[in-house]
């Protein structure tokens, strides 16, 4: 069975005075390493998006000129 | 010999389709190493016998470290692969592994302060190894900052890879800055040619983590890389097939 160095749940917050170093290096340093995962993923995303509404935009268009053009030869 | 594989290599849409496939199973990993390491690490090994608990913070230190400088040489022979075989894809890497290794450099210099303040009484000195991983932190802010210099990006992207390079030149004076100066710093805990200076029950946990930190270094690269492929590629027929397949768009005409 694996034991927890600390007696209690109070003394692995606590560190013995050093709690406060390890735990604000710990938040900090994971924070930053979310952020790395999350930032590629929200400008993928909008990324997608964008391209998205481009392409559905320019086929819009493209089937209304061709409408038009037909338009044209019927007259 | 067939050059095919390294063709494909530096094919963006290869790239991307194959991590698609393999990036969750990776990711997955890495958490799973990573959230073991930090258990084991923080509440299982035993104290320091003169460090008390702060040297808890060697877990994330230590590993965080070695990144900012193993990726350093990534984006560095990314950079030298892009500006030798013109490839694409490796340019992109290069791009990408700038703000990984600037974020994990500045952990490790952040880290590093928060450790100094209980062991030596001060958050910072202009000690050699420090102030030689603060250059580390420049050079990768520089690379990053080379990107949106130039109208052109084969300019921006040469001008980084070139600057990758020549910033290699400081990556083994941090290695050894400990040993040629005299520094507050302490010398390499974990050496390639001797055993650890440490006991395997603080060792192991941190052997855990520098693993689990390849990994997330891994995963890290592959998400940026891919953004970083459909910022460039968006105008080509199979990131636009990608994001609307063709059936859907002869369904949105018909609707339409």
């Amino acid at each position: 069975m694996i034991n927890m160095y600390f007696a209690s749940f109070q003394d692995l917050l606590t560190m013995d005075g050093h709690g406060i170093y390890v735990w604000s290096a710990v938040i900090i340093s994971l924070v930053i390493l979310v952020w790395l995962l999350v930032a590629p993923i929200l400008s993928r995303r909008a990324l997608l998006k964008e391209v998205a509404r481009d392409i559905l935009r320019e086929r819009a268009r493209q089937s209304s000129s061709k409408k038009s053009t037909n338009n044209q030869g019927a007259v | 010999m067939s050059w095919q594989w390294f063709h494909r290599l530096g094919s963006p849409r290869w790239f991307y389709q194959t991590s698609t496939r393999w990036l969750p199973l990776l990711a997955l990993i890495a958490a799973a190493v990573l959230i073991s390491g930090l258990v084991w690490g923080l509440a299982i090994a035993p104290a320091d016998a003169k460090q008390g608990n702060s040297f808890r913070i060697i877990y994330i230190h230590v590993p965080a470290s070695f990144l900012a400088l193993a990726g350093y040489y990534i984006m560095a022979i990314a950079g030298a692969v892009g500006l030798i075989w013109k490839m694409k894809l490796s340019y992109m890497v290069m791009k990408s592994a700038a703000p990984i290794g600037a974020a994990l450099t500045f952990i490790a210099l952040v880290t590093g302060a928060i450790w100094g303040k209980p062991t030596w009484g001060t958050y910072w000195v202009w000690d050699a190894r420090i102030t030689s991983m603060l250059i580390l932190l420049f050079l990768y802010l520089g690379v990053m900052a080379l990107q949106y210099a130039y109208h052109s990006i084969d300019a921006a992207r040469k001008a980084g890879a070139i600057l990758a390079l020549v910033g290699t030149v400081n990556i083994p004076i941090i290695y050894k800055s400990v040993d040629w100066w005299y520094t507050l710093h302490q010398p390499a805990t974990i050496k390639f040619t001797s055993a650890p200076s440490m006991h395997i029950d603080m060792f192991l946990p941190l052997l855990v983590m520098i693993v689990g930190f390849y990994l997330f270094y891994a995963v890290a690269l592959i998400l940026h890389t891919r953004s970083e492929i459909l910022r460039r590629e968006r105008k080509t027929a199979w990131v636009r097939e990608l994001i609307v397949p063709k059936a859907d768009t002869s369904n949105a005409k018909e609707a339409a």
